[in-house]
C-alpha cells in the first residue's frame, strides 16, 4: 500500500493536471501568464517545462477571444483547460460561455460536444477590492449545459479536476484562492471523483449544514464551537452544484430535521435560495424549523479589511445562525 | 562583388502565369459545373425558404443569402474535407456548400425533429461537424473564435487542416474579431478570415458604424495579408481563397479576405429594405453571380444554356423534395425538450 | 523637434513628479509595515508622462485610468492623505476605503474611475468623452491606459465609436514594455501583440497618433497639447503612445523598491550610480533626468530642488500620519453606497 501523501490544494490540482496531460495529448492549458510564468498564483507551475508552448499556451489579455477559441478547440477535438485569472473576469467570457459552449451539445442534437474545463477563482479575503474578489458560481449554475465544481479540500480538488478534464461537457471549477495553501491527504492511485456526489464532511444529529467551497472550512470551525455547547452538526459539501446530489442532502435533513445553507457569494438569488427551496420541497414534512440561509452581503466586495470580513460568513456567524435554526 | 549577385536582373523575368483552365477539358469543366451547381442549389434553396417563410411556415426570423452565393461557394470550393468552417446567421449557403443535406437543413429551419439540431436550434444554429462545419451562429462574430480554436486543434494535432470563419461586415466592429486576428497572427494559425461585406448590418449602412477608410487595414494592423475582392465573382473569390488556404496550410499564417457582396432579400424575410437606394440595388442585381458565372462557362468552356438549365432543374427538384419532406416531417416530441443538455 | 518648456513650467512639473515619486515610496513603506495587504501597482518610471499630460487638463475635463493609477490621481490634484488612506482601506480614503489601490479615483476632480479590468479605461473613457461632447463646452476626456489594453477587444470597439462620433478623447497609451523602443514586429516584451507598431491600431480606425518618449516632459507636453487642441476643436480623438522602460520594481509580481528610495544626489553627482540599476539612474528615471536638467539652469537650482523635496517628503509624512490615524470604516456602514 502506498503511503497517504500530504499535498497542498495547489499541488493537488497540479498533480491532476500533470497526470491528465500525460495521459491524454488532447489536454491543453490556455490562459494569461500560465506558461513560463507558471500562473499568477503559481497554479500552473512546471506544466510549461514539461509540455511546451503548444500545450501550455499564454494568451494576450483577450479573454473573450481566447475563451471562444478554447470552445472551438473543444468542438474540434481538444480538451482545453482555460483559465480565467480572476473569477471577476468571467464577465468577459460570458457570451462565449453561455451562448456557445453551454448550448453546442443541445443545438447539435448531441452530435457535437464541448469537453473543456474553465478554471477560475472565487472568494474574498485577500484585500483585492471590488473587481478582483467576486464569486460567480451561482451565475454560471443558472445556465443549462454547464457543470459546476467547487472543491473544498486538496483531495477533492484532485478528484474533481480529473473528473472534469475527462468529462465531455463544459465544467467550471471555482477555486477559492485562500485554499491554495491548505494541506490534506491525497488518496493513492487514479483518484477521480464522480461529478454529482456530495461528501458528508462531518456527521451530527442536530442540524445539517450545507456549505459551499471555503465555507466548509468555516462550518467545521463552527461545528467545534457548537460541540462545546452540546450541539452536533452534520456538514455536507455538495462538491458540485451541477449536477447536484439532492439525495445525500435530503437524506441528511430527514435525519436531523433542520438545515442551514451557507455560501460566500451575495445572498440574493444565489445558491442558498435554490438549495433551501429544494429541501423545503422534498423534505418539508421532516423539517422542524424553516431552512436557514447564510450568505455574503448584497454589496460589492469592499476593499477595506474591516468591511471585507463582514461581506461573507465565518465560523462565528455560522454558529449564530445554527443556534437560530435550533430555536 | 561577384557578378552573379544581381537581384534586379532576376526580377525582370516574368513570373510564370497561373495555368488558365483549358476551355473544353472535361475535368475542369466538371469542377466548374460543380461550382455552378452549388450556387444554383443555394439560390433555389433560399428562394424556397423565402416562400415558406412568407407563407408563415418558418418559425421565427430567417436570414437568406441569395446574392452571396459566390462568396459562399468561392471560398468553400477551395477547401478540403478535413478543413473546418464557422458560419454566421446568414449561413444556409455555407452549410450547403460544405455538404449539408438540404433535407436536414430545411427540416431544422422548419423546427422539425429530423433537422440537424432535432428542430431545437433553427436556421441560426445549424451545427454539422460531419462536414467540418462548427455551425451557423446567432451571435454576431460568435463563430470567429470557434474557427480559430479549430485551428489550434489543427496545430496541436498537426493535421494540416485549415479553418475559415465567415462573418458579415457587422462583425468588423466586434472586439472579438480584433482579439482573434491578433492571436491568429501571433500563433500563425491556419485561419482565413472571410468578411462577407454586403454593405449593411441589419438596417444600418457599414459606413455609419465603421471608422477609418480601409477595411483591409484592420487586418494589416496585425500583419495579416488583407485583400478586397469582388464577392459577386465566384472565380475571383475562389482564386483568393485558394491562395489564402494554401498559404495557411503551409504554415504561413492567417489571411483576411473582404468579399464585397449584396443580400438580395434584405436582412430577413419580410425586410422592406426602404433604407436602401433603388439604383444601388439595381446595380448589384446586374452583378448577379449566377448569370455572370454562366456567361463565363459559356465563353471559356463552351457550356450551353441547356446544360445549365438541366442543372437548374435538378437542384429545383432536389429542393422541392426537401420542402416536401420537411413539411411532412414530424415536430420533435416533448421528450426532446431536455435531451442533450448534458452528455 | 519639440521646443523646450519654459523653466518655471519645468519646475512646476518637477514638483509634481517628485510628489508622485515620494507618494509611491510611501505606498511601499505602508505595505512593508503591514498597514495594508493585497496587490498593488506603482507608477514609478512614468511620472513625466502623467505629470505633463494631466497638468494640461482643465477643471471641466475628465479622466479615467487603470490599475496603475496612483500617479494620475496625484497629478490630478487629489490630496495625498486621502489617496494613501484609500490604498490602506481607511474611512478617510477617497472612496471611504471601499475601492483600494486599483480603484483610486476622485470624481470631485473629474476623475471618473480607474478600472481594475484591463481595457476599461478606454470604454469608460469613450463614455466620458461622449458626455463631454454633449456638453458642447469644448471640454475633453483623457483616457490613460497601458499597452496591454490594446489586446482587449473592448479597446477596438471603443476606438471605433470614438472615431465615428468624433469624441473629444485623448487616448494616452502608456507603453511601459521593457525596451519597447525600436522593437520590430511582435517585439514588445511585456506585450502579446502582433502589431509591430501600436499606432497602426488607432490608425486603422482613422485616429491620428503621436509616439513620444514618455520620460521627456517636453515631448509629452507638446504631444498632449496638440491632442487636447485637436479634441477641443471638435476634430475627434487623438492617440498618444508614450514609451517608457518598465521600472525594475514593477517587473516582479509584487512591486519592490528595487532601485531604492530616490536620491536626488544621484542627479548632482554626489551619490554614486552603480550596480544593476546604473542604466536606470542614468538614463531612464524621469525624476532624475529632469532634476539633472534643472540643476544646470542656475546656481540656485540645487537649493530650490532640495526645498521642493523637503516639501514633498513633509507632505507625505503628513499623508502617512493622516492615513494611519484614519479609522477603518465602521461595520455599520457596510451596506452603504450600494444604491443611491
Ligand atoms: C452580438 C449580437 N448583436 C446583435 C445581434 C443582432 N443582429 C443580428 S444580425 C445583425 C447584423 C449583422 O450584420 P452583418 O454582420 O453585416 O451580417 P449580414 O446580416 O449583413 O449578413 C445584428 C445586429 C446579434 N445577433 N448578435
Ligand atoms: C480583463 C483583465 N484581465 C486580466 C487582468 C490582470 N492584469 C492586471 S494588470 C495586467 C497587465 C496590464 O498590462 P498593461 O495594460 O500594459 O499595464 P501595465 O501594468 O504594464 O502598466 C493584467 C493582465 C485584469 N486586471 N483585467
Ligand atoms: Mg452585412
Ligand atoms: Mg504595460
Amino acid at each position: 500500500m502506498a503511503e497517504p501523501r500530504i499535498l497542498t490544494y495547489r499541488e493537488a490540482v497540479l498533480e491532476a493536471l500533470f497526470e491528465e496531460m500525460r495521459a491524454n495529448a488532447d489536454v491543453v492549458v490556455i490562459g494569461e501568464d500560465v506558461a513560463a510564468a507558471g500562473g499568477v498564483f503559481k497554479q500552473t507551475e512546471g506544466l510549461f517545462a514539461e509540455f511546451g508552448a503548444n500545450r501550455v499556451i499564454d494568451t494576450p489579455i483577450s479573454e473573450p477571444g481566447a475563451f471562444g477559441m478554447a470552445v472551438g478547440a473543444a468542438m474540434s477535438g481538444l480538451r482545453p483547460v482555460f483559465e480565467v485569472m480572476f473569477g471577476d473576469f468571467m464577465t468577459l467570457v460570458m457570451d462565449q460561455l453561455v451562448n456557445q459552449a453551454a448550448k453546442v451539445r443541445y443545438m447539435s442534437n448531441g452530435t457535437a460536444k464541448v469537453p473543456l474545463v474553465l478554471r477560475t477563482t472565487m472568494g474574498l479575503g485577500a484585500n483585492l477590492g471590488p473587481q478582483h474578489s467576486q464569486s460567480f458560481h451561482a451565475w454560471a449554475a443558472h445556465v443549462p449545459g454547464l457543470k459546476i465544481a467547487i472543491p473544498s479540500t486538496p483531495a477533492d480538488a484532485k478528484g474533481l479536476w480529473k473528473a472534469a478534464i475527462r468529462d465531455d461537457d463544459p465544467v467550471l471549477i471555482f477555486e477559492d484562492r485562500l485554499l491554495y495553501t491548505m494541506k490534506g491527504d491525497i488518496p493513492a492511485g487514479d483518484h477521480v471523483l464522480p461529478l454529482g456526489q456530495a461528501r458528508i464532511v462531518r456527521e451530527g444529529r442536530d442540524v445539517t449544514l450545507i456549505a459551499i467551497g471555503r465555507m466548509v472550512e468555516f462550518a467545521q470551525a463552527a461545528a467545534k464551537l457548537l460541540a462545546d455547547e452540546g450541539i452536533e452538526v452534520e456538514i455536507i459539501d455538495p462538491r458540485t452544484l451541477v449536477p447536484f446530489d439532492t439525495k445525500t442532502v435530503i437524506d441528511s435533513v430527514k435525519r436531523t430535521h433542520r438545515a442551514l445553507v451557507i455560501d460566500g457569494a451575495p445572498r440574493a438569488y444565489g445558491v442558498t435560495g435554490e438549495i433551501a427551496a429544494t429541501i423545503a420541497e422534498e423534505a418539508f414534512d421532516w423539517l422542524d424549523a424553516p431552512v436557514g440561509r447564510l450568505a455574503g452581503s448584497n454589496t460589492p466586495v469592499p476593499f477595506s479589511r474591516s468591511l471585507e470580513k463582514l461581506a461573507r460568513p465565518d465560523a462565528k456567524t455560522i454558529a449564530q445562525h445554527v443556534r437560530a435554526v435550533l430555536g | 562583388m561577384a557578378k552573379s549577385k544581381k537581384p534586379a536582373a532576376k526580377s525582370k523575368i516574368p513570373a510564370p502565369k497561373p495555368r488558365k483552365p483549358q476551355p473544353g477539358t472535361r475535368q475542369d469543366s466538371a469542377a466548374f459545373l460543380a461550382i455552378y451547381r452549388q450556387m444554383a442549389l443555394i439560390r433555389a434553396f433560399e428562394e424556397a425558404v423565402r416562400s415558406l417563410a412568407t407563407s408563415g411556415l418558418v418559425p421565427g426570423l430567417v436570414h437568406l443569402c441569395s446574392g452571396q452565393e459566390a462568396t459562399n461557394v468561392g471560398v468553400i470550393s477551395a477547401l478540403e474535407p478535413r478543413d473546418i468552417i464557422a458560419s454566421h446567421h446568414r449561413g444556409h449557403g455555407h452549410c450547403l456548400a460544405r455538404g449539408a443535406e438540404p433535407n436536414l437543413l430545411l427540416a431544422e429551419i422548419l423546427g422539425k425533429a429530423a433537422g440537424y439540431g432535432g428542430g431545437r436550434s433553427g436556421s441560426m444554429h445549424v451545427i454539422d461537424l460531419e462536414h467540418g462545419n462548427l455551425g451557423t451562429n446567432g451571435i454576431v462574430g460568435g463563430g470567429i473564435p470557434l474557427a480559430c480554436g479549430a485551428a489550434l486543434t489543427a496545430r496541436a494535432r498537426n493535421s494540416g487542416a485549415v479553418s475559415v470563419c465567415f462573418f458579415g461586415d457587422g462583425a468588423l466592429n466586434q472586439g472579438l474579431l480584433h482579439e482573434c486576428m491578433n492571436m491568429a497572427a501571433i500563433w500563425k494559425l491556419a485561419v482565413v478570415f472571410v468578411c462577407e461585406n454586403n454593405g449593411y448590418g441589419e438596417f444600418t449602412a457599414i459606413d455609419d458604424v465603421t471608422a477609418g477608410d480601409s477595411i483591409p487595414a484592420r487586418g494589416e494592423v496585425f500583419g495579416i495579408p488583407s485583400k478586397t475582392i469582388d464577392g459577386m465573382d465566384v472565380l475571383a473569390v475562389r482564386k483568393a481563397a485558394l491562395a489564402a488556404v494554401t498559404k495557411a496550410r503551409k504554415g504561413g499564417g492567417p489571411s483576411f479576405l473582404i468579399c464585397n457582396t449584396w443580400r438580395y432579400g434584405g436582412h430577413h424575410v419580410g425586410d422592406k429594405q426602404d433604407y436602401k437606394d433603388d439604383a444601388e440595388a439595381k446595380a448589384w442585381r446586374a452583378k448577379d453571380p449566377l448569370p455572370r458565372f454562366a456567361a463565363w462557362l459559356a465563353k471559356h468552356h463552351g457550356i450551353g444554356a441547356r446544360k445549365l438549365s438541366n442543372i437548374d432543374q435538378t437542384v429545383a427538384a432536389q429542393v422541392a423534395s426537401a420542402v416536401d419532406a420537411a413539411r411532412r416531417a414530424p415536430e420533435p416530441d416533448s421528450s426532446a425538450l431536455d435531451r442533450h443538455v448534458y452528455g | 523637434m519639440t521646443t523646450a518648456l519654459p523653466e518655471d513650467r519645468l519646475w512646476h512639473l518637477f514638483e509634481m513628479m517628485l510628489l508622485m515619486r515620494r507618494f509611491e515610496e510611501s505606498v511601499v513603506k505602508m505595505n512593508v509595515e503591514n498597514h495594508f495587504t493585497g496587490h498593488y501597482h506603482l507608477y514609478i518610471g512614468q511620472e513625466a508622462t502623467g505629470a505633463a499630460a494631466i497638468a494640461q487638463l482643465e477643471a471641466r475635463d475628465t479622466i479615467t485610468a487603470t490599475h496603475r493609477n496612483h500617479g494620475h490621481v496625484i497629478a490630478r490634484g487629489a490630496e495625498p492623505g486621502p489617496a494613501l488612506a484609500e490604498i490602506m482601506g481607511r474611512a478617510g480614503g477617497l472612496s471611504l476605503g471601499r475601492g483600494g489601490t486599483i480603484h483610486l479615483s476622485d470624481p470631485a476632480l473629474g476623475f471618473l474611475s480607474t478600472s481594475g479590468v484591463v481595457g476599461g479605461s478606454i470604454s469608460l473613457g469613450a463614455g466620458g468623452a461622449f458626455a463631454r461632447k454633449m456638453k458642447k463646452d469644448g471640454s475633453v476626456h483623457m483616457a490613460c491606459f497601458g499597452d496591454s489594453a490594446l489586446e482587449e477587444g473592448v479597446a477596438y470597439e471603443a476606438l471605433n465609436i470614438s472615431s465615428l462620433w468624433k469624441l473629444p478623447i485623448v487616448l494616452l497609451c502608456e507603453n511601459n514594455s521593457a525596451d519597447a523602443w525600436d522593437k520590430s514586429r511582435g517585439g514588445y516584451t511585456s506585450l502579446v501583440h502582433a502589431a509591430n507598431d501600436l499606432r497602426s491600431i488607432p490608425g486603422a480606425m482613422g485616429i491620428p497618433s503621436i509616439r513620444i518618449d514618455g520620460t521627456e516632459v517636453d515631448e509629452v507636453h507638446a504631444a498632449v497639447a496638440e491632442a487636447i487642441a485637436h479634441c477641443r476643436s471638435g476634430k475627434g480623438p487623438m492617440f498618444i503612445e508614450a514609451m517608457t522602460r518598465r521600472w525594475a520594481g514593477s517587473a516582479p509580481l509584487w512591486p519592490e523598491l528595487s532601485t531604492g528610495v530616490t536620491d536626488l544626489k544621484m542627479a548632482t553627482g554626489e551619490a554614486p550610480m552603480s550596480g544593476e540599476h546604473k542604466a536606470w539612474y542614468e538614463e531612464n528615471d524621469p525624476v532624475l533626468k529632469l532634476a539633472r536638467r534643472l540643476l544646470k539652469t542656475s546656481p540656485q537650482a540645487k537649493d530650490r530642488m532640495w526645498e521642493l523635496d523637503r516639501k514633498a517628503i513633509a507632505r507625505m509624512q503628513a499623508a502617512e500620519k493622516f492615513a494611519i490615524d484614519s479609522p477603518m470604516p465602521a461595520p455599520q456602514t457596510a451596506l452603504e453606497h450600494v444604491f443611491a
